[in-house]
């Protein structure tokens, strides 16, 4: 990991150059950013429509059937969980850390977590088809007198997705107070001017304010940090307490938090790359912060190797013809290409981020961000799908064919996401300001007189 | 403090270590201040705050009533509905732990949230003494209170240890 002092000789910036590098990108859009965003309108209208549809026509336009019940919606629920997690990760446990490459990127990231909970938090309304009964998941008094079942590990999902969204976005929230703040007072108009004021909530920097800002950040990244690893523990649960072949392993809340946090970092890179060349932001995002991406990547991705030769082992070590059968058609049977796809993706391509040179060229980063991206996607379809297709059962065996709805909602669900990603970089500093600051050198008159503070 | 203050001096600098000793002398001085930083640092915090932040009882009294109020969430319901489900206890503590685990953090953290707000005087969008919107971008800012006598030799020192700007206003 890089040293403070490596990376703070790569950023030739000094306090009011990082004000106006960060707020240049909310300056008016341009003819690219009309063009992202009403792309992403057109696919989330596209998804928007296949839902009525669904919701109109029944699930039985989904392709999910019997004994395939878990398709592509849970799926995508799944990874975009994932996704939401190494918002946290970078903001909350690499503060703790004190790893400094974070600070350029976490803002990106901590968006990306909250509008990743909010496009996951869709698919169990999309799956379960009469979203306007979702409220029964929640305990609330009623006339029947009865309450959720808190011994099932989907009622878990519902404490600890919800938690998830309300402590992640207040933290993304109270991250932001003091760059609005900056925002505020370089407004150029009057309505930006009375917006950032009033969304700046006051705030000044006053020395009594970050004292209490920092202890309270110390504590939220505290808070935020044993939630990152049971969100998706819980999540991995909802698979790992079935009985299903595939499933009922004590491996899975390690490996789908290993997972999350693999696919977190690839989507970061996947956004902070675009966003740094049209936005200009080579000055204080430099290769080692990409460098320190890339080996939370080559970590991860080393850890969720691992957990995938495990499973082969213990399938043949456990002597369980169920669970030796499910390890053989994973990767010979009807879905073998996700499986092989998945290894390519995962396991292989990333090996070659150990060589330094490849960590530095950004071109490649991007297109090894998009595979890991699509690897994750196929780990988790492989996960539901090949497990729920061969149970005990032969009788019971079947397969699975998404329909259009399905692929029009799962596109939409990106739409939905990019449209947040492309308002959020347009009205608020995608990059913190503040912190940047913090790991700068401050200006100091005598060197030397400093040095004795 | 120092008498009647009706004064407040403001003192912009763009080096850190001329307001730290600035500061110092604000503080021998015995005069009430306040300082404004672009972002935090330890050493203003230090020179100016060195005691431990409040928030953290907030933030323990918020985590407690969590844990109990998710604890008790889902047993009170097994109980007001005691269907045995795959042969599990009514109140089962390992699938409750999740409840009351994820409950401790959620009202931990919305507890930090509100001793944040309480302790930073936050919300409150028009009350800015002697703040200057440079304060944000690249300068530090000391604003200390004075009264009327006093105010003028601040000023004067402030400029003589390395203040670009000072300037006196009335206190609100």
């Amino acid at each position: 990991m890089a040293k403070t002092s490596e990376i703070t000789s790569e950023l030739k910036v000094d306090y009011a150059r990082v004000t106006e590098l960060v707020l240049n990108m909310l300056k008016p859009p341009g003819s690219g950013w009309y063009a992202l965003f009403f792309t992403c309108v057109a696919a989330f209208l596209w998804g928007a429509v296949s839902w009525t549809i669904q919701i109109l026509d029944g699930l039985q336009v989904a392709g999910i059937n019997h004994p395939i019940g878990w398709g592509v919606y849970i799926t995508n629920f799944v990874f975009w969980v994932g996704i939401a997690h190494s918002g946290t990760l970078i903001s909350a446990v690499l503060f703790l850390f004190r790893a400094k490459f974070r600070m350029p990127i976490y803002r990106l990231a901590e968006a990306m977590t909250v509008f990743a909970v909010l496009t996951a938090g869709l698919f169990p309304l999309i799956h379960v088809g009469r979203p306007w009964l979702a409220y029964w998941l929640m305990p609330y008094p009623n006339e029947r007198a009865l309450w959720p079942n808190f011994r099932s590990p989907l009622l878990w999902d519902v404490f600890a997705v919800s938690t998830y969204l309300t402590v992640s976005a207040t933290f993304f929230i109270v991250g932001l107070i003091p760059d609005i703040a900056v925002c505020r007072d370089k407004a150029k108009t009057a309505i930006r001017k009375v917006l950032y004021s009033i969304t700046s909530l006051g705030w000044t920097g006053s020395n009594s304010q970050w004292k209490h800002y920092m202890s309270a950040y110390l504590f939220f990244a505290g808070l935020a940090t044993p939630l990152v690893v049971s969100v998706h523990s819980v999540v991995s649960w909802d698979f790992a307490m079935g009985l299903v072949p595939g499933w009922h392993t004590t491996i899975f809340p390690p490996y789908f938090v290993a997972g999350a946090i693999f696919s977190g970092v690839a989507m970061v890179l996947t956004l902070i790359i675009p966003l740094r060349k049209v936005f200009k932001l080579e000055e204080i995002i430099t290769p080692f912060h990409f460098e320190g991406m890339c080996k939370l990547i080559l970590l991860t991705s080393g850890i969720v190797t691992y957990a995938y030769a495990t499973e082969f082992y213990l399938a043949w070590f456990s002597n369980n013809q169920y669970e030796r059968f499910q390890f053989w058609f994973r990767p010979f049977g009807d879905y073998k290409v996700a499986f092989w796809g998945m290894t390519f993706c995962n396991c292989i391509a990333p090996l070659s981020l150990w060589i330094p040179a490849l960590r530095r060229n950004i071109t490649y980063l991007f297109i090894m961000s998009i595979i890991i991206n699509i690897g994750m996607w196929l780990e988790r379809f492989n996960i539901i799908f090949t497990s729920l297709a061969r149970e005990y059962i032969p009788s019971a065996w079947g397969g699975y064919n998404f329909s259009w709805i399905e692929v029009g909602i799962t596109v939409g669900a990106f739409g939905w996401f990019g449209m947040y990603m492309c308002l959020f970089i347009k009205f608020f500093p995608s990059v913190s300001i503040t912190e940047i600051k913090e790991i700068l050198p401050p200006p100091v008159r005598s060197a030397k007189s400093h040095a004795a503070h | 403090m120092r008498g009647n203050t009706n004064k407040i001096v403001i003192g912009v600098f763009h080096y850190l270590d001329d307001l730290l000793a600035n500061i110092e002398s604000v503080k021998h001085g015995g005069y009430e201040y306040k300082v404004y930083s672009p972002m935090a640092n330890p050493e203003i915090e230090h020179a100016t705050y060195p005691q431990k932040s409040p928030v953290r009882r907030f933030t323990l009294v918020g985590g407690i009533f969590g844990c109990a109020a998710g604890w008790a969430l889902a047993i009170l319901c097994s109980m007001d509905w005691p269907l045995r489900v795959s042969a599990k206890d009514i109140v089962s503590p390992p699938g409750f732990f999740v409840v009351g685990y994820e409950w401790t953090i959620l009202f931990a953290a919305l507890a930090t949230f509100v001793a944040l707000l309480h302790f930073c005087r936050i919300p409150d969008i028009f009350r800015k003494l002697g703040y200057d919107p440079r304060f944000s971008d690249n300068k530090f800012g000391l604003v200390v209170s004075a009264n009327s006598g006093d105010a003028e030799s601040i000023k004067k020192h402030l400029l003589e240890h390395g203040a670009e700007e000072a300037e006196i206003k009335d206190a609100l």
